[in-house]
Parts: C-alpha cells; structure tokens; sequence
C-alpha cells in the first residue's frame, strides 16, 4: 500500500460509510413506506387524511421530520454515492460489463445509480411545492395533482418506490440471513401493493377530490 | 546464454502437487532455500482431483476400532501381490498416522466422529464411541480390513492439497508456474538441476541446485481412456529415463480404476462403492458377488476391474454405439446421502452425463487411473543413477504399491514420502558443495534450444503430432491394457517403435513461436512414447501375472521366477529400454494367498 | 438426432505479438452427443488450429483452471455442455486476470497473491506434536470450515464481479470466502480485529456492493451471499465496537 494512504488513513473510516449507508437507506425506506401509508389514507376520505398532518403538525413531527428527511437525503446521497465511479472510463467499464453479463443484480445496480440521480431532482421539486403550499391537506394536494403535477407523481411514486424496493432488497442481500430468492419475492409484493396504493391515492387526488384552497 | 537465465537454488522440486509440496515444506523447514517448478499454478495440480480419502489407521470410527500399522502393512503387501518393499511400507503405515494428524493441525477440516448408533446401507447397525466423538473419522475402501481411508467431505485432495499450498505461501517458497522441466542437467554422476521452459513466453530457462526432486505425479494421459488430468502426461518420469542412466521400476503395473464415467472417463470415486454402490449388468444383476463372495464390490481394484471386463466378455455389457459398459446404482444410499457425503459424485454425473443419480444408473467402465511405475528410488527417496536426483509421490517408484496400489494409499504416500524425501534432501544438500558447472548448463540448455528450432524449422510435410499422439493412446489402450497376451504386446512394442521413429519426424503446422500449445506437445511426446514402449516391452517379458499385471497366457503368479522389479533404463541411441532385474525386498510377509482375487479362488471355477 | 453444427467465436490475442491487435475468429465444429467445451475446443485445436491458447486441466469441473466468458458469463468451460448453448457460441477471456493468450488468463497469481494478502493460512501459536493425538472438532464444524474451503480459485465470482473490474485491489467473493473460512475454524487464533485490519476496508468486505454476480455465478455454488454477509456483520461490529 502507499505510505501516504497508510498513514493518513482512518482504519475505521468505510466501516462506517457502509454501516451509514445501510442505516441511511433503512430510514428512508421506512420513511417513504409510512408516507406513502399516510397519503393512501385518502382511501378512506377526506376527513381521515386531514386527520395524519394535523397530527404531526400538532406533535412537531413534521417539522422535525422533514428537516430530517432532508438530511438524511443528503447523507444517503453522499454515502450511496461514493460507490459510482468517479471517471467516465469506469462508468463505462461498468455499463460494458452489465450488458455482456445481463445478470439482473448488476443492471438493478445501474438503474439504481439513474433513479437515485432522478429522484435527488425529484425530490427537490416536490419539497419545494409542500413547502411553497404549507400545510398539507387533501384539498391542496388534489389541487397540485390536478394542475400540473399528476404526471410528475406519476413518475414520483414509482421511481421512489423502485428504488427504496430494490435499495432494501441490497440492504437485506449484504446484511441478512435469508436467501435473497426469498427475499426477492417478498419484496417485490411489498412493493408492487405500495405502488398500487399510491396509484389508487394519485388517482383519487386527480379525480374525486374536489381541489380547493385551505380549508 | 546469458547468465541472466540461470536460476540458482538449493533445492529445485520439480512438481506442485502434494508430493513436491509436501517435500518443498519439509526442506524448507529445515533452512534451505526451495525452488518449486509446476505446469499450472500448484492449487491446479491432479492432486485436487483425489475425492476418496487418504489412508491412516487411526483407527477411531465404528469400524476401524483396533486398526493399527500392521493391519495396514498387512493390507498393502497383499494388495501390492508381494510386489512391493516390505521396509518401505513398513516406514509408510508407521508415518500416516503422524502425517495426518499434522495435516489437521495444518487445517485439514477431516471429517470427525459422531457418537451414536447409525445404519449403513446394507442394514447393519454400527455404534460410534463416545469417546471418540470429535476425533478424525474414516470411510471403507477397496481391500483394506479397516474402515481407515480419513476424507474432507468428497474433497480431500482439493483440501489437503489447498492446506499444503497455504503453508508453502506462509513460508514465502518460490513458486514458479506454468513452468515445464524439459531435460535434467546431469553428467552421468550427479544431477545438477534442469533446463526448463517458460509455457508463457516460450523461453528456456536454467534452474541449478544442489539436489532436484521430481514429484510430476503419473503419465495417465499416454493411456486414451484416463481418469488423469490432461497435464498428466509423465514428463518429469521422461526426463529421468532420458539421463540414461536413471532406471525406472515396474512401469508394466498399471492400475485400471473400475469406475470411471462412460464415456468421458471422470472418476466415480471408490467411496461410491465404499458407501455400499453396487456395480449391475445389463439385466441390472448385482454380478460382483459371484465373482468374489466376501468383498464383492469392495475387493481391489485390480480384481474389481478384471471382474468387469470378464463379465462384459461374457455378454452382459450395455452396448451402446460408443462402446460397452455397465452400470454403478447408488440409488439406495439414498437423496440426503447423495447430496452430502457424496455430492462431488452427485455434480459430475449432472454435469457430464446429464445423469440424476438418486434416481438413476450411472454407466462405469474400467479406466485407466494409477502408475505404480516410476522412477525407482531408495527408501530415503534417493533416485537410482544419480547423485542429488530425488523423486517423490506418483512419478516415483518408492515401491510402496508393487503391483496394485490400494485406494487411498497413494494420497498418503505423497504425503508420507514427501516428508521424509523433503528431510533427506535437506540432509543431503547440507553436506554438498554448491557448484554452478557453467559449461554443463550451456550445454544441456543448447540441445533443447535446439531441439526447439528443428521443431519451428521443419518442413511442412513431415508427422502431425496429433495423430502420432492417438496412436500411441489407442496402442496402449488396446494391446496393453486390463488383460494382456504376448502376441498384442509384441504387436504394441512394435508399432511405439515406429511411432517413436516417427516422432523425430514431427513438423509443425502453427507458427510454434511462443506459448505454442502445439510446439509444447510436440517436445514432450517423444519421452511419453518411450513410457509407453517401457510399458509394453515390461509387460511383454514379464511372463506372469501379479496384481494389476494380468497376462492370459500366463494367469498364474510366479513367484519362483518373478518375485523381482524391472528396471527400465533407456541408454542414449537405444530402439528399446534396457530391462534388468531386482529382488524384492521382503522383510516380514511372505508371499501368500491375498484373500481374494483370482489366485485365492484357483481350482474354482467361477468362470 | 440432427446434430448441430456449432459456430464459435473466440478472441484472438498474443501479448507476445502486440502488432497483431485482438480479434475474434471464428470455428466451425459438428457437435456429438454430451459434448462440452472441453471437447469442441480440442477438437478445434487439433484439427483447425494448433496455436490456439486455453486451459485445461482436470476437465471434472475440480481444478478450476479453465473459466472463461461464454456467452458473456464466466463459466467453467469444462463443464458446460455444449447443447445448453445456442448454435453460436461467443469465447472471450476472463476480465480482471492478466491475459496470457486468447482464452488464457493468469489466476494462479492473482489468487496467490490474494492468499498472501488475506494471509490464508491456520495462524496458531502452537507446535505440532507428533506423539499425541489430533485434537477433538465437532464434525458440524469441519462441514462448516468444508463448505468456504470448497472454493476452486477458478475466479468466475470476480470476472462477474463489477467492483472487480474497476478496483483492481478489490478482494472479491473469494477473497471474502476465504476469509470467513478462517473465521469459522477453532483452530486460528485470529481476532476479529486481526481480520478487520486486512479486511475492514472498501478493498474488502466494504467495496462490495452486494451485486450479487458471485454468487449466480460461482461453479461450486457456494453460498456467498451467506458468507459474504457473515463478514460484513462481523466486521461492521468490530469497527464500530471494537471486536468482541
Ligand atoms: C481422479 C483421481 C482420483 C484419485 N483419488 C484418490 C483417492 O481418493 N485417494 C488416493 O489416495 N489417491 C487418489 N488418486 C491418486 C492420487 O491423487 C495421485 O496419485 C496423487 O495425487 C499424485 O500426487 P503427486 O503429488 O505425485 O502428483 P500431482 O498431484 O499429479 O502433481 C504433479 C505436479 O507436477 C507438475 N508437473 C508435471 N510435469 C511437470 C514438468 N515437466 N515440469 C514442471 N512441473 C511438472 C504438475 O504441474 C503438478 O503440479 C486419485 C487419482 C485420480 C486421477
Ligand atoms: S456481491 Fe457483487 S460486489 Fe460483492 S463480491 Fe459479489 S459480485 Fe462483487
Ligand atoms: S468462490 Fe466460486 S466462483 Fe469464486 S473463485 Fe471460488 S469457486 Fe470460483
Ligand atoms: S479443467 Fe479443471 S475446472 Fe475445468
């Protein structure tokens, strides 16, 4: 090994991005699975869905939560990131050697780089429109829904969801005890009963809800 | 030459597999300096592929409970037909149990008794000891008394042979792979080293040392039906029988393993029929209790072959289009046994056979698998002729096995005769001068380069290697092969010398530039034909039968005239090898009746 | 049967001809019942092409000498039958190993040195006595050391591997397997903080990304999805807690 990386190195150092990285994704899967939990409660009216924000306005979580949810974007970012290769050659390297190998993990890998990339953009975006239309309540999100945003959601639900999907299948594969077939499968139901959820949610916003101002 | 391809070493061990290993660690502990040669990197070599077990009476399972080294010096004079050194073997079942148990300490995960009462597959019920739980465990073998074969699973080559290498890499020994010894550096007296070639760039090389041991495990490949590796092609015993002056012993005794897969000779392992296979005819009759009453399938392997091919002679072979053969049913051991204890068995006849042996036969044939052969040594490993030239392991004729070796034993012998050679060799090269005779290596190293640009030179009308190759496969194959009669071996000695002829006649139809696989054959099938004719001319004079050597114009061991080893020297400029005559040495079991086999049923007739 | 005729296609390439760039040449070759690899490139060497360069040595699947791509996924070709192929059959090397001509790479190094760097070997203070038994194993525990030590080094799980390709100090699933073979046997007295050092870092367990590659393609079918979790909880342990 090199003198200087002998040295200058903390020994411990990618331990701990790798340990950040698990707890990061674990958070955000929790996190995007009780949202998407939330925001499907529209199911069941009006009334109820209004019910969650003001309960997390009412406790504070939701300020809290928000920041930390952005944070911990962040950190995700960073640490799930320093895995992408930083020079076009490598990149290139990796995109050769996944289409001559068309093992699904690999590919999953690569798409899991492109979603994440979309979803920081993603994200971005739908932070600034909650934000922009404090608080949160079922006549508001209808009415975004309505104007502008049902594609974009669209695209948002099903991106995120792959991507925490597959993001805690990596975790349970490197982490876990149980085989990943296994685990693959479960999973996947998991995730496809979410996506149907948060489609049924979108498509309530974009049809039935009667869009309005606050309350 | 330059001096810059000239490798100095005190120790030059020529072979990676267990024997060089072993050998090497041996040496290298005592202080000197070790250089190892192989064709493939050392975890490559055929010793991986030994699946059964290794023997040493430990005697701690069930069934090996009062095992002891007599039992098993016993065992391995009979089954060598009294062919074998009596001092050696005793040396041998002295030294196993030690050389195991090192092996475990080294971190060989060998098997281990479980205490309890367990069935085996012939309904008998066995109950291992309490207080042997936890120690080194045992399977049955071909021809030994004792349940006393030790095994890792279905992989104790590739484990104790990837041990063998992690305390070689421990130790820093220098491992030159894809390496190929072509000739020994000799003056007739005292070996000096060997000119080698490099199989990556094709560059000759000179490794000079004090003492060279030759551990090239066996020639299986001069056989066209083999269990062998493709590497196994008997180099490094070519090498010594082209000093001239190094004889090697018993080259006739070689051994057919009874089950081989039909038709692409991977070996089932004796363990099948350790664990209680049984071997079926065409009208899936379980025939080998008619042949040999008492161990049926389990008798050697000698026997358990020749049974084979009488059986097949009378007609109750499967025909297919590619051949004869019968059938091996494990299919009562069971699925979970199957899986487990003989998985490796389990893979190769999914892989190359497309075969699910828990519901089906498994076809088998006798194939060619063992060489008792090789180059004959004193008991200290010390190679006849030469001063400073040692051999080890397969290409060694140590004389351990005589004329049939037992499952099992030859694992231990390279492990056994590594140790010991490794500490003689030390011995040895202690008390030697180190001498670098430059004259010498420039000489033995320009008649290879040589014979390296006749080859690249040649016309390109001259013989193809390959079809000379397949010739001498096909010749041995046929005429001196399980049974053998004087009128094929002649017939064979006289077509290997016209192929021998012929090979000095070899032209290229690639470049041979480089790593050229084809230039490589090329320069080895010389010596691999003259294996051949020592085999075919050995068998020939030998006008008897003992263990694997089995003559139909004399089925009779004959001890008054044939209790000796042949020595096959090959003098430069000779048509023939040179054979002379040895005593045997005998020093606590007289000759007798094995117990099984066709000497212990004469009279009767089974036939 | 109608038997097929095999069309392959193998890269070409002789580091000691550098002016010669690589390319793929192309065989023809009739196929016979159970053919493997094996065979068709035997075939191919002794009646096309002798300057054909590839490995074999066991031809059992035991020695794990002759992996290669085929079809673009590291297989052993000794024991890929040929009629579990299409007609067309693309032969490249391995990727990662240094290339010594055509389909032959140089694993004997790599892992050599992969032993060296992960120190592959009983470490224990002990000397050997040779006048007392063995010591006692559970024989759970010797299937358990059997089941990492089964590895045949034949580097499929690092070809596949995607980290392997870009980090060329990256250890790859058998470096790890190998590791977690000596964490399992009672034998070695290493502590964990002795593996963490040579293991604990993204050359280590940490580079891997969990892709998985190893483990489809691993000829022993090693359980390395297992195994490679097992010394990442360990080590994620030690460097957080400081080892047991
Ligand atoms: C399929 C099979 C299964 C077996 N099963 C068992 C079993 O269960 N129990 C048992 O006791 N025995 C078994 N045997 C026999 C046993 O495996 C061998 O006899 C033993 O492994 C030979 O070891 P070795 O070290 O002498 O040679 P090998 O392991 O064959 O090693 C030879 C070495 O020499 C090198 N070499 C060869 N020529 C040259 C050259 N010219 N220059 C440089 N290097 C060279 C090679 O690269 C290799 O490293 C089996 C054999 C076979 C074929
Ligand atoms: S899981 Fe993926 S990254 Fe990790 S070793 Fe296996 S192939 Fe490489
Ligand atoms: S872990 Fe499997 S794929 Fe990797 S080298 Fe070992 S046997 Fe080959
Ligand atoms: S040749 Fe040994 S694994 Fe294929």
């Amino acid at each position: 090994m090199l003198l200087q990386k002998l040295i200058g190195r903390n020994q411990r150092l990618d331990a701990y991005l790798d340990v950040a990285e698990f707890l990061s994704g674990l958070f955000l899967v929790g996190f995007l699975w009780t949202h998407m939990l939330f925001v499907a409660t529209i199911i069941f009216g009006t009334k109820i869905f209004n019910k969650v924000p003001a309960i997390l306005d009412a406790t504070y979580i939701s300020y809290v939560g928000i920041f930390m949810v952005i944070i911990v974007i962040l950190l995700h970012m960073l640490v799930a990131g320093r895995k992408i290769p930083a020079n076009l050659q490598d990149q290139l390297i990796i995109w050769r050697h996944a289409r001559r190998l068309s093992q699904k993990d690999t590919w999953t890998w690569v798409f899991q780089v492109v979603t994440g990339i979309s979803i920081l953009i993603l994200a971005s975006i739908h932070i600034w429109a909650i934000l922009s239309g404090w608080p949160i309540n079922a006549q508001i999100s209808a009415g975004r829904v309505q104007e502008t945003f049902f594609w974009f959601y669209m695209l948002f639900l099903v991106v995120c969801e792959y991507h925490a999907g597959i993001g805690i299948y990596r975790i349970a594969v490197k982490w876990g005890w149980i085989h990943r077939q296994k685990v693959g499968k479960v999973l996947t139901v998991i995730t496809c009963s979410i996506v149907i959820l948060g489609l049924a949610a979108l498509l309530i916003f974009r049809f039935v809800i009667k869009a309005g101002g606050a309350p | 030459m330059s001096l810059f391809n000239i490798h100095l070493t005190d120790v030059l061990v020529i072979g990676a597999g267990l024997a060089g290993e072993r050998a090497a660690v041996e040496a290298a502990s005592f202080g000197c300096d070790v250089t190892i040669l192989s064709l493939v990197p050392p975890r490559r070599s055929h010793s991986t592929a030994a699946q059964g077990g290794m023997q040493a009476s430990l005697g701690n399972c069930a069934k090996g409970l009062g095992d002891n080294p007599d039992i098993h010096f016993e065992d391995t004079v009979k089954g060598s037909d009294w062919g074998c050194e009596q001092d050696v073997a005793r040396l041998f079942v002295n030294v196993a149990p030690i050389a195991i148990r090192q092996l475990a300490f080294w971190g060989v995960p060998w098997n281990r008794v479980v205490a309890g009462k367990r069935k085996l597959p012939d309904g008998s019920i066995i109950e291992e000891l309490k207080e042997k739980e936890g120690l080194i465990t045992a399977r049955a073998f071909g021809g030994t008394a004792k349940w006393r074969t030790c095994y890792t699973s279905d992989g104790t080559g590739h484990s104790v042979q990837y041990t063998m290498d992690s305390i070689v890499v421990k130790l820093g020994v220098t491992v030159h792979d894809r390496i190929e010894a072509m000739a020994l550096i000799h003056d007739g007296e005292r070996c000096y080293g060997a000119v080698a070639r490099d199989l990556r760039t094709g560059e000759l090389r000179a490794y000079v040392s004090k003492a060279t041991v030759i551990a090239t495990g066996g020639y299986g490949r001069i056989y066209g039906i083999s269990t062998n590796a493709v590497i196994n092609e008997g180099t490094g015993m070519a090498i010594a029988q082209d000093t001239g002056v190094v004889p090697l012993g018993n080259m006739e005794a070689v051994q057919f393993h009874p089950t081989g897969l039909f038709p692409v000779w991977i070996l089932i392992t004796e363990g099948a029929r350790g664990d209680g296979g049984y071997l079926l005819d065409k009208n899936e009759h379980r025939f080998m209790p008619d042949y040999e009453p008492v161990k049926k399938e389990l008798a050697s392997r000698d026997v358990v072959s020749r049974c084979m091919i009488q059986h097949m002679r009378k007609g109750f072979g499967v025909e297919t289009d590619m051949g004869t053969h019968l059938w091996l049913d494990i299919r009562h051991l069971g699925a979970k046994h199957i899986h487990t204890n003989l998985r490796e068995i389990d893979n190769i006849c999914k892989n190359f056979a497309g075969i699910d042996p828990v519901k089906e036969l498994i076809p088998v044939r006798p194939t060619q698998h063992y060489s008792m052969g090789g180059i004959r040594t004193n008991i200290d490993g010390h190679a006849y002729g030469l001063k400073g030239l040692f051999a080890a392991g397969e290409a060694s004729c140590w004389d351990l096995h005589g004329f049939n070796r037992l499952g099992g034993n030859s694992l231990a012998e390279t492990i056994v005769m590594g140790l010991i050679v490794g500490e003689k060799v030390a011995e040895y090269t202690e008390g030697t001068e180190f001498v670098l005779p430059q004259r010498l290596v420039q000489d033995h190293m320009k008649k290879q380069q040589e014979r390296i640009d006749k080859l690249i030179k040649a016309s390109n009308n001259g013989e193809n290697v390959y079809e000379l190759r397949r010739k001498m496969e096909e010749t041995l194959m046929e005429k001196v092969g399980i049974f053998r009669n004087g009128k094929d071996l002649e017939e064979a000695v006289h077509t290997l010398q016209d192929l021998l002829k012929r090979s000095q006649n070899i032209s290229l139809r690639s470049s041979g530039k480089g790593a050229n696989p084809e230039l490589a054959s090329a320069l080895r099938l010389p010596g691999m034909i003259r294996l051949a004719l020592s085999i075919a001319y050995g068998a020939l004079m030998r006008t008897e039968s003992r263990g694997s050597h089995a003559r139909e114009d004399y089925p009779q061991r004959d001890d008054v005239n044939w209790l000796k080893r042949t020595l096959a020297t090959w003098p430069e400029g000779n048509e023939l090898p040179e054979l002379s005559y040895e005593p045997v040495t005998i020093t606590e079991l007289p000759p007798g009746d094995r117990g099984y086999g066709e000497a212990s049923q004469s009279g009767k007739s089974k036939e | 049967m109608i038997r097929r005729t095999l069309t392959i296609e193998v890269f070409r390439f002789n580091p000691q001809t550098p002016d010669i760039k690589p390319y793929m040449e192309t065989y023809t070759v009739k196929e016979v019942p159970n053919m493997t690899l094996f065979v068709a490139l035997n075939t191919i060497r002794e009646e096309q092409d002798p300057s054909l360069m590839f490995d074999f040595v066991c031809r059992a699947a035991i020695c794990g000498s002759c992996a290669m791509l085929v079809n673009g996924r590291p297989r052993l070709a000794c024991k890929t039958l040929t009629k579990t192929l299409p007609s067309h059959i693309k032969l490249l090397p391995l990727p990662v190993f240094k290339l010594i001509g055509d389909l032959s790479v140089d694993t004997g190094t790599w892992f050599r040195h992969l032993n060296l760097k992960t120190q592959a070997w009983i470490h224990t203070d002990k000397t050997f006595d040779p006048k007392a038994i063995e010591e006692r194993m559970d024989n759970e525990t010797a299937l358990k050391i059997y089941e990492a030590e089964r590895c045949i080094e034949c580097g499929c799980c690092v070809a596949g591997c995607a980290t392997a390709n870009i980090r060329d100090d990256f250890l790859g699933a058998a470096g790890l397997n190998k590791i977690a073979r000596f964490m399992v046997d009672p034998r070695d007295k290493r502590s964990d903080q002795n593996f963490f050092e040579v293991i604990g870092t993204d050359e280590g367990v940490f580079g891997c990304m969990g892709l998985m590659a190893c483990d489809d393609n691993c000829p022993q079918e090693l359980p390395l999805q297992m195994q490679l979790a097992f010394v990442r909880r360990r080590m994620a342990m030690t460097g957080i807690f400081g080892g047991k």
